[in-house]
């Protein structure tokens, strides 16, 4: 069906600071350098303070901050979410195109950050759980790598997953009225691999003491994963939009209108636009 | 002039967003794919003795073409970028030489050798080059997947081949890699005695390797069939739900 289009001959362009790596340079820094303190806290206090669940130190050096840390991430999650739903943008139909395109550069740099915290928990803290196994025999499910690990790092990339999204829907037409199907993977699927950790310490307590990686009682940690790949379908999404709003802002061609793209955001990203738009 | 300026400004901008989209999909990419081989390969990848002849050349290709070729199917289709497989291990390899640099070895103090991860580089290549030259994911998966399976074990050979060499220890025969499992006892020691170099067919040697990577790039064949579609059509699909709210009138009242 042929789309209305709407032409602007004078458009305001966005000052070119406005897309700035600054907010994910500072995000992304402040997690490395968190996720680097970590791993000294862990070298200092695994081995000497964490290999008896009964004992006190344990209970001060893992199981406190565990409670800690939970309570920080849900706080956090609350505030976050919370704030950019609060926030949300009640005249979407009236955004203008310079505003729209510094609000993707936004959400770029929020996903960015969320794919920097996913590969932290999911590549390295997993695969330093690992570590810990293949060493030491269990005696609790809350190990001092899985307090680092599950409950610390997976919760991490959960709230800027989310976060990305509810930014996305509160403040973007092309996700507003609409929902997702990759985007939805994007930050779903990896989300369940939280749920699914408690199946895999159950399996573990029940009846699977020994830690061979490839035991099928992993593989849900392993279907939920696949959910990344769904990035390609969220970015064919929004790249066709972006350089719509680059050749828009820039050069003055025809773009959709919010409106419009609201109605039907498929219309807004023919995934040919991404290959043909190179500029 | 001023339009010059404000081209520039242009291009600025789109790159920028180039590299957005370069460096989230790859960080994503080495979480999502890391997590997958860990966890349906990562025995065999942790340790030297347990890339054995016999399971590990079949188990680490047939599971580790399912990203490479879902990639593929979106970078290839959308974009003709022949690196989906290239990226993806690139990637992956990434993330274990992170790891067992700083915990393997860093942390738990296994040696470095003892803990160096397999290579899928080469097959990458390979299979990128088999779909940028007929351009076509059938032949791809038929011929490009019989060479990822193929071409597995003898890319990686140079790097486990000292661990193969035979010695005589206690008064037993056993390789080198051997020798290294029982001076690091593991949680996965057990398993590792119950799964690698059984069965009933490993008397034959070196023969067994041969067979592996028949089957191994069989099965290759086999699963790159679905993750290719499962990558241009589920995970590379651009489909959106509307809501109740956005639904045409004719559609809320069914």
């Amino acid at each position: 069906m042929a789309q209305t289009q709407t032409t602007a001959t004078a458009v305001a362009r966005p000052a070119i600071t406005a897309f700035s790596w600054k907010s994910a340079g500072i995000a992304i820094g402040a997690l490395i350098v968190f996720d680097v303190l970590i791993n000294v806290y862990e070298r200092l206090y695994a081995f000497s303070k964490g290999l008896d669940y009964t004992s006190a130190d344990y209970e001060t050096y893992w199981m406190g901050m565990l409670f800690a840390e939970l309570v920080l991430e849900a706080v956090t999650a609350a505030a976050l979410w919370g704030w950019l739903w609060m926030t949300r943008d009640r005249a979407l139909e009236r955004l203008s195109p310079a505003e729209e395109l510094k609000r993707y550069w936004a959400l770029g740099l929020f996903v960015l950050t969320y794919t920097y915290a996913a590969y932290a928990g999911a590549s390295y803290f997993t695969e330093q759980d690992g570590t810990w196994h293949q060493t030491v025999i269990r005696d609790t499910d809350f190990t001092p790598s899985h307090v680092i690990e599950f409950y610390q790092s997976y919760p991490i990339y959960i709230i800027f997953g989310v976060g990305s999204l509810v930014y996305a829907m509160t403040r973007l037409p092309q996700f507003a009225k609409a929902f997702s199907l990759p985007y939805a993977i994007l930050v779903g699927s990896p989300l369940m691999i939280f749920p699914n950790v408690g199946l895999n310490e159950f399996g573990h307590t029940r009846w699977f003491m020994e830690e061979l990686f490839v035991a099928p009682l992993h593989w849900g940690f392993v279907t939920f994963g696949w959910g990344t790949l769904a990035i390609l379908g969220t970015w064919l999404q929004i790249c066709p939009r972006v350089m719509a709003l680059i050749n828009h802002v820039y050069y003055g061609k025809p773009i959709q209108s919010p409106v419009e793209v609201m109605k039907d955001p498929s219309s807004s990203c023919d995934p040919a636009a991404c290959a043909a738009g190179a500029m | 002039m001023q339009y010059s300026q404000v081209d520039a400004e242009a291009r600025a901008v789109a790159r920028k967003f180039d590299w957005v989209v370069i460096l989230s999909t790859f960080l994503v990419l080495i979480a999502g794919f890391h997590v997958h081989q860990m966890l349906v390969a990562g025995d065999w990848s942790f340790w030297v003795d347990w890339k054995d002849r016999n399971w590990w050349p079949i188990v680490a290709p047939i599971m580790e073409i399912t990203f490479p070729a879902a990639v593929q199917a979106v970078l290839w289709t959308k974009f003709r970028m022949p690196i989906g497989a290239t990226l993806c291990c690139l990637g992956l390899l990434f993330g274990e030489w992170m790891n067992r640099y700083i915990n393997f070895n860093g942390w738990t103090h296994y040696p470095l050798n003892f803990v160096f991860p397999e290579t899928f580089i080469p097959q990458a290549v390979v299979l990128d080059i088999v779909l940028m030259l007929t351009g076509n994911w059938i032949v791809t998966a038929l011929v490009g997947g019989e060479l990822w399976g193929w071409l597995f074990y003898p890319s990686n050979w140079p790097m486990i081949a000292p661990f193969h060499l035979p010695v005589e220890y206690q008064g037993s025969l056993m390789s080198l890699a051997d020798v290294i499992n029982y001076m690091y006892v593991r949680t996965s020691t057990p398993e590792y005695l119950r799964i690698v170099e059984t069965g009933t067919m490993r008397s034959f040697a070196g023969g067994v390797t041969g067979v592996a990577a028949f089957f191994s790039a069989f099965v290759s064949v086999c699963m790159y069939v679905p993750w290719w579609l499962m990558g241009a059509h589920f995970f590379g699909s651009t489909k959106f739900f509307k809501t109740y709210e956005a639904a045409p009138v004719e559609a809320r009242q069914h």
